[in-house]
């Protein structure tokens, strides 16, 4: 069984493959130090169980558990957390797997025994129960069964197009299956709604424009395409520029 | 609810609350002593005569206290927003309103229909009774002042008390530096046993540490051993800089004053950035005051400003100085977009120059 160990603390690491190396049949196929690179080794070795740390810097366990789903063939994933008693609650209810550390080398071998893959409502669960007010860090899209992430930093704009959401960002555009309403709902301060079809970044707002028929449009830095204000909006959307 | 809601939000205002029971009671034993200091003064009068004022003094000093409990008790919820001085003043003004109006009463009612008493003895009587009551209830209030502040004090330092050692034990601190601990024991048994004797220290200062001053050199060296555990877990990413070569090892200092905030600084400042980052501890000694600054970079997306955790431990200390130093201890936050700035300055003072120990 191939396993990928993610903890963004070195010993942390080190003990769980000491730990693995003593039992028999598992193969640690990969370390990884956050959210992000824990993606990356997925994609590359193909692990079948992944041991995800929760506090992580830049990309978090949930957040990268989330992503890691999204994958054609999504490892198992197993928790490791120091300790957070809401977040546990949630685990037990939800069947989750989790480790407490320092993990025992029995509760290790059974939950490997007994790992498998997260659906969307436990993740979900967890995350409440977390009550992380962290906004994700990433967004993913899939492209051709791999996943690609964007950073939410370099994304300009989401605009709803028939059953897609495309994604402008600063590498081009690419076309994810969240709602609009679930983007907003996850970056309430990052991204604000201009029309009923467009949430744009707060952060890369450069102008309001008005063309000739009347219409306005918003202008972003870094970014060739304008996108209309529907008229509904227009009185929060200036609003929101004066104060900022 | 709402009831309880006002109370609550009460709990800065110096005013005991006049609509309890207790806080009656107590008034009526003052104002009693206050009717018997009234009547026992006038020395020109026979003994039985000043004992047979006492029945109306008394009367008439229990009617101005109690009014002045009611009217205290009713606009309670109006005093609470307010500063100390102002609701002091509006208090104060109250009472010497309600004075007046008995006395008014008494003259109306009492004295001019009874003794038949004139305009000019009514002026006399009415100032009278207001410098008495201005006199009197000056000093009550000024006591209540004091109480409430002193218990404020003794609030402040036994709330940091448990503060401090519940955030010592902040569970994920424990956790994981007996993981850390855990993995050290196979490879490096040595550093291992450094880690547990660095915790051993810690929690020991947190749990039984009962002097309420300790050396600035222990403080400094419980830091370092708390740097210590958290550098084994996050290894690299945790640089330090200390420049405390100018602090004097003997300054007291309240014990696990500068802990906390390295705390912070690592849970807010270093761990969040996957890079890691540098806490500087800088100490000086400025004109017989001591200065220490503690900086660490901020992760923008994590705004340490207002994080709860934060924010407590900070209030936390904050009170603790000013209750030791007064206006002479300070704690100042300074940020811009890359870095988080604490200062902290008091007073230096070592064991031959501290008041509390001469």
């Amino acid at each position: 069984m191939k396993i990928l160990i993610v903890d963004d603390e070195q010993l942390a690491r080190t003990r769980l493959r000491g730990m693995l190396q003593q039992l028999n049949g598992y193969e640690v196929v990969a370390e990884a130090a956050n959210g992000k690179q824990a993606l990356e080794a997925s994609q590359t070795h193909q692990p079948d169980v992944v041991l995800l740390d929760i506090r992580m810097p830049g990309m978090d366990g949930l957040e990268a558990a989330e992503h890691l789903s999204k994958l054609d063939t999504p490892p198992a994933v197993i928790f490791t957390t120091a300790y957070n008693d809401y977040a546990l609650a949630a685990f037990k209810t939800h069947a989750v797997d989790y480790l407490l550390k320092p993990v025992r080398k029995e509760h290790l071998q059974q939950a490997l025994a007994a790992a498998h893959r997260l659906n969307r409502a436990q993740l979900q669960a967890i995350s409440e129960a977390e009550a992380r007010h962290a906004e994700p860090s990433h967004i993913s899209a899939r492209i051709k069964g791999n996943i690609q992430l964007i950073a939410v930093d370099n994304i300009y704009f989401f605009q709803a197009e028939h059953k897609y959401v495309t994604v402008g960002y600063s590498d081009g555009e690419v076309l994810i299956e969240d709602s609009l309403i679930t983007l907003e709902k996850k970056f309430p301060r990052r991204f604000m709604r201009i029309h009923r079809n467009a949430l744009v970044a707060i952060q890369h707002i450069a102008a309001l424009e008005k063309d000739q028929q009347g219409h306005c449009h918003i202008k972003l830095k870094g970014c060739d395409k304008h996108l209309e204000i529907s008229r509904r909006h227009l009185p929060a959307v200036r609003k929101f520029i004066k104060h900022h | 609810m709402l009831r309880k809601r006002l109370t609550t939000n009460c709990d800065d205002l110096f005013l005991p609350d006049f609509c309890a029971m207790r806080m009656v009671f107590v008034v009526v034993i003052i104002a009693e002593l206050a009717a018997f200091v009234l009547a026992l003064a006038p020395l020109e009068l026979p003994l039985t005569e000043r004992w047979n004022n006492l029945g109306m003094i008394s009367l008439y000093v229990q009617w101005c206290a109690l009014g002045s409990c009611t009217v205290l008790c009713v606009v309670r919820p109006w005093l609470c927003g307010m500063s100390n001085i102002r609701a002091g003043l509006i208090s104060y003004a109250l009472i010497l309103l309600v004075i007046m109006l008995i006395s008014e009463l008494a003259y109306w009612f009492v004295y001019k229909p009874g003794y038949g008493e004139t305009p000019t003895w009514h002026w006399h009587f009415l100032l009278r009774n207001l410098v008495i009551g201005a006199l009197i209830s000056g000093p009550i209030l000024r006591y209540f002042y004091v109480q409430n502040q002193w218990r404020r004090n003794v609030q402040a330092e036994s709330e940091a008390r448990l503060q401090a050692l519940q955030s010592r034990i902040r569970p994920h601190f424990l956790f994981n530096s007996m993981n850390t601990i855990a993995s050290l024991i196979p490879a490096e048994p040595q550093q291992a046993e450094d880690a547990v004797e660095n915790l051993a220290d810690l929690f020991r200062a947190s749990l039984s540490d009962a002097r309420d001053r300790i050396p600035l050199g222990e403080e400094l060296d419980l830091c370092q051993h708390y740097l210590d555990i958290e550098a084994l877990r996050l290894g690299d990413r945790l640089q330090q800089e200390w420049h405390i070569a100018a602090l004097p090892q003997d300054a007291l200092v309240p014990p696990l004053l500068i802990q906390p905030l390295l705390e912070n600084a690592i849970y807010h400042g270093i761990e969040p950035l996957p890079e890691g980052g540098t806490i500087e501890i800088n100490g000086a000694l400025d004109n017989k005051q001591i200065v220490i600054i503690i900086r660490n970079p901020l992760n923008h997306h994590s705004s340490q400003t207002n994080a709860r955790g934060n924010q407590l431990a900070q209030d936390n200390i904050r009170e603790r100085l000013a209750a030791l130093y007064g206006k002479h201890g300070r704690l100042q936050i300074e940020s811009d977009e890359q870095f988080y700035q604490i200062t902290i300055r008091f007073p230096y003072q070592n064991e031959y120059e501290d008041p509390d120990r001469r």
